[in-house]
Formats: structure tokens, sequence, C-alpha cells
């Protein structure tokens, strides 16, 4: 374990606010007090997969790395959808997984909004419509905000879900 | 022998059902107007999920297989369509009405069943899993997935081969560079055109890239799914460097795109540079997590998958490997003249999974080395003939299959067996004997696909 703490002093503190650093200091007040005001200090996500090819859920899990650690922000994933605000929708929305994704949306309660993240749910990916396809997301849900990229990097990610939050 | 794939294609008057087999394939012909076919499933279990989704894309009948349940359509799937005949042109369906699956259930006093899926807790792709419980203790579990079925197949028939690269390189984020590799092996068989040697090096180079992320971002998620999240920690701040490497060599973190037939320079220095740093990291890594008594508690003896298990599923890739099955399509004269060691582990438990892992980063990192090259060459491409072309390619997750049939310059049927379509269905065979609790790290472990699966 020794061998350990001194590997954690030698390699100190990697996050970084890769280059929102401006911008977010800019935000940070506003935001501050949106969330305050809006989601009571923690903006809970509830992540939902509706058929995407898993790189965007890696890069929301890249979220949580060293070098991002998005909960320093007060933006949380949460297990249920039960205890989230938002439900942030990747994939494009296959025949089998629509209901499921209706669902899920019904669970969450009011006030509740949704950010659609990547190219998938815009049907602006390389994908095209099949009958097992039966995005665009918009067809199906209230969308608040839409997070572009295929896929978006993580800073793109947090950068998108700033500007959800300046929108609302 | 080894089953690799089972699928259909569709003729003037015939279905033809193709076996891929490691040592032959084999076509037999059934009759579009009675279409019968005799199961496989009783001697290669894993035959079966191919045999379902035969009936649920052609209406092909499987005769004497034990389970005839619907597998790609699920509950409120339009009854008596099969999407992959070629009459078959709808780009929209409309829910049909609710029809209950049966799910596979073991009865008995005070045996009960726990449903999770398809939505999960974290951040991970929709499937379903079905447990029949004793208190705490697995009796059996029912993998059931397809909820991310995007009919990609349908998708590819009518395009060029160039047109379909940039949805071939999306079915599975994870194993893009693999599929992009397969895609290439079928460009160059249907141009009748060779690859430089320097080109070849770069692409296996971005394979073991690709590898090192995905095994990386596993022996940081393994341990935490056993509640030391100090790995999380140490291998995710690891993983997104080696995904910054990938943004830097190919201009895209997952490096879609990466592979082409174009011209292109590498920085080796900065490379070998990193690759330098990596290896002591690993080194460091390993030392670490081999002295943590209680996490090698949890991973000694949970979820073990027996090597005539492994075998008998016809099992891929980590999964295969780490129960003693010597099996790797990277296992030819290229691939050892740059480095590659054919590592197997015995024990086929989380264990053995997490060192499979560790010791295919470090080969990664040996052949990453001899593979550096400073810069590849254009080729130009000849016409492209008809023709039916196999490719394979080992993705981080092991054994990828993709056959392409070619007619007139446009795609006529694509098919693609991702590892995970074997891996998955030898999963329940690791349950019995763990609690419930272990799931999550006996699934972490094997770190399957959902999108490649569902396609």
């Amino acid at each position: 374990m020794i061998r350990f703490w001194n590997k954690r002093l030698k390699t100190g503190i990697l996050t970084e606010a890769p280059d929102i650093d401006e911008e977010l200091a800019a935000l940070r007040k506003s935001l501050k007090d949106e969330v305050k005001k809006k989601f009571a200090g923690s903006l809970a996500i509830r992540m939902v997969d509706s058929g995407s090819c898993n790189a965007c859920e890696a890069e929301c899990n890249a979220l949580s790395n060293p070098y991002y650690d998005l909960e320093r922000l007060g933006i949380y994933f949460v297990a249920s959808p039960r205890h989230a605000d938002v439900m942030l929708l990747s994939g494009l929305m296959t025949f089998n997984m629509t209901p499921h994704v209706l669902d899920a949306y019904a669970q969450i309660p009011e006030p509740k909004w949704v950010v659609t993240l990547g190219d998938c749910p815009a049907m602006q990916a390389p994908f095209e419509k099949t009958f097992a396809v039966n995005a665009p997301a918009t067809e199906h849900l209230p969308v608040a905000h839409h997070i572009p990229g295929c896929p978006p990097a993580p800073d793109a990610i947090i950068r998108g879900l700033l500007a959800f939050l300046k929108k609302i | 022998m080894r089953l690799i794939a089972r699928y259909a294609v569709e003729l003037e008057e015939a279905y033809e059902v193709v076996t891929v087999w490691d040592e032959q394939t084999d076509r037999v012909r059934v009759p579009k107007s009675d279409p019968h076919i005799e199961t496989l499933s009783r001697t290669h279990p894993a035959a079966i999920w191919f045999e379902r989704k035969m009936h649920d894309d052609f209406g092909i009948i499987i005769d004497n297989a034990f389970d005839n349940r619907p597998l790609v359509h699920q509950e409120r799937f339009p009854r008596g369509l099969h999407p992959m005949q070629k009459h078959f042109t709808q780009t929209a369906i409309e829910p049909a009405e609710y029809l209950p699956y049966k799910y596979e259930a073991i009865g008995g006093d005070g045996v009960f069943e726990v449903a999770v899926g398809p939505i999960h807790a974290g951040i991970i792709e929709p499937g379903h899993f079905q447990f029949s419980q004793a208190g705490e203790d697995m009796l059996h579990q029912e993998v059931r997935h397809f909820y991310k079925y995007r009919a990609v197949e349908k998708m590819l028939e009518g395009k060029t081969l160039q047109e379909a690269k940039a949805i071939i390189e999306r079915i599975s984020g994870n194993e893009s560079v693999a599929y992009q590799t397969a895609w290439r092996d079928i460009v160059l068989q249907a141009a009748k055109s060779e690859l430089p040697e320097a080109n070849r090096k770069y692409h296996a180079l971005l394979l073991e890239l690709e590898r090192i992320i995905h095994h990386l971002t596993d022996l940081g998620f393994i341990p935490n799914d056993a509640g030391f999240g100090a790995a999380l920690a140490f291998c995710s701040k690891l993983s997104e460097e080696a995904r910054r490497q990938m943004q830097c060599l190919t201009g895209h973190r997952f490096g879609f795109g990466a592979i082409s037939f174009d011209e292109v320079q590498i920085d080796t220095e900065a490379l070998r540079v990193y690759l330098d740093d990596l290896e002591k990291e690993m080194m460091f890594f390993e030392e670490w997590i081999t002295d943590i008594p209680s996490l090698w508690d949890r991973f000694d003896t949970t979820g073990i998958l027996a090597h005539h298990k492994a075998l008998k599923y016809d099992t891929v890739g980590v999964v295969a490997r780490a129960s003693g099955v010597a099996q790797d399509r990277r296992d030819n004269d290229f691939y050892r003249t740059h480095g590659f060691v054919l590592h197997t582990e015995k024990s086929g438990d989380v264990a053995a999974r997490f060192k499979q892992r560790l010791a295919e980063v470090k080969n990664a990192i040996v052949m990453m080395r001899a593979l550096l090259t400073e810069t590849t060459e254009s080729v130009v491409l000849n016409e492209v003939h008809g023709g039916d072309y196999t490719a394979y390619a080992e993705s981080s997750l092991g054994e990828l299959f993709m056959n392409i049939i070619v007619k007139d310059g446009i795609i006529e049927r694509f098919f693609v067996r991702d590892p995970s379509f074997m891996n998955w269905q030898a999963l329940h065979l690791m349950m019995p004997g763990n609690i419930i609790a272990d799931f999550p790290l006996i699934n972490k472990s094997c770190d399957l696909s959902y999108a490649g699966n569902d396609l």
C-alpha cells in the first residue's frame, strides 16, 4: 500500500478543465444559481442507451476519469430514472428499445428534460432508417437540447451540458 | 470442429444455409416453398442463436431444436414478418399486440426469479438477464438480448463497399478498428489488390492500441465491481491517455475512419515515449494489484468457465483463452515475427480473465514497438469483382467473422458474427455456484459487446 501512496503523491492532481476554463469561470456563477434554484444544488442524469455503438457510453464513463471528474460540477449519473432530473439519450431509438425508453421517461418525476447525446438520436450518424430504427428521438420525446458528435468527446459533453443549463 | 458462424443467404428459388467451421464450410440449399433445416444445437449449443435468428430473418424452420422462441423479434414485433427476405422493403413497422416472452426458469420450493434490464443501473448498454434464485444462490441465468437491433445487415444491402464503410466502423464502438480491418481485407480480396507491408503494420498497430484501450478500461472496472475503486481511478487515467494516443494517430478517439488506403505519416518517436511510459505504469499496476489479498479473494474461483465447456460452446477471445483454449486469429507468422505470444490461463475464473487482459496489454506494448513504422503507402485499388468474401480479425473481445457477397459492385448480403455472439451464450455457465452479487463482477470480467451482438 505504501507504494500506492508514494505513486499518488508523485502523480498529483490530473483534473483539467480542458480549454473550457474561461467559459467555465464565466458560467460558474450563473450555473451555480441555476443548479441551486432548479436542481437543489445538483443535477442528476439518467443515461439511457437506445441503440448506440457504445462509444457514447464509453465517453460518458470517461467523464468520471481523473482528467474530467464531472462530479466536481455538481453533475452526476444516477441509477434510477426516479432519481433523475434529466434523461441523457444516446442511440437510434431501436424498435425493440422504444417502449423501454418511453417507460424510463415516464418514471422521471416532473420537472424533467431530455437531452440527446451523439449523432444517432438526431439521425445524423451514417446509419440509415430501417424498420428497426425509430430515430429521430424528437418524434417520440420532448427533446430540450442536443449534444452533437460521433461520439462527442468528454469535453464536448461537458460543454453541451453547460449549454443546456444555460438554456433552461 | 469449432463452429464459427451459421447464416442464410437468399437465392432465386432457395435459401442457402452456410455453416462455417474452423476446418470447412458447409452449404445446404433449402427450397423457399418449404424451408426446413436440422438443428446443430444438440452437438454445438451455441448454434441455437444462429438458428433462432435465421428463423426470425428468413422464416426458415429449424427441426428438432430445443428452443424455438423468437430471438431478435421481441414482444411487440409483428408476427410472420421476416425482414431479411429480399422482397421486404418497409422502412417502418407498427408495433403488434404484446405477446409475452417465456423465460427459461427453474421451478421448486422457494425458488424465485429476478429480472434485470433491459436498462441497467450504470452507464452501460441495454440487455436483459433473468435469474432463477434459491436465496442468494444463482441456479440459472438466461441472457436475452437484441434490444439494440438496428438491422445493420439489411441497411448495408445495395451499398458499395466504400459506402458501407462508415456504418461498418460504427457497429461496435469498442471494436471499430477490428471491424475496419475485416472490411479492409474484404475490399482487398474484391479488388484483387495487395496491401504494402508498412500499411499492414500500421493497421495492426492501431488494432493493438484499440485492444490496450479496451483492456485498460476493464482492468479498472473489474476491481471496481469488487469494491476496489482505486484501480478504476488508476486504469481510467491510463485508458484516457491511450485514447488520446488514438486521437493523435488517427484524428479520432475511437479510430473511426482510421483504416484507409491513403498514405499516413506517423510520429514514431512520440509513440515510443508513450509506450515506455505505459510499460512502467503497467509494471507498477501489476505489482500493486497482485498484492491485495481481499481483491483476489473475490476474483479467485468466481464465475468459472471450465475448459471443456469453453470448447463445447465454441467460445472465442479473452473468455476462451482464460479457460485454456489456445485460439487467437493473430496466431500467424506476421504477428509472431512482430512479437505476438499466445497467452492462456487455466482457471477460467474472474481472476484468469483479469490476468489474461493484463498479459495481453503487456504483449500489445511489445508488439506495438515492433510494428512502429514511419509512413504508409497510398494504395490504388483495382475494380471491384463480384464474389463471396470472408475476413477475420481478432478484436479486443475475440475472433470477428465477416462475410460480404458482392454482386454487380454492390453488397448483396452482409453478415458479421461478433465475438460476443458466441460468448454471451456461454455466460450462464459461469453462474451456478455463485451468488447474485457476483453477477456484475463475472459479467464485467467478460465485458461483452451488446451492440456488436445485436447488430
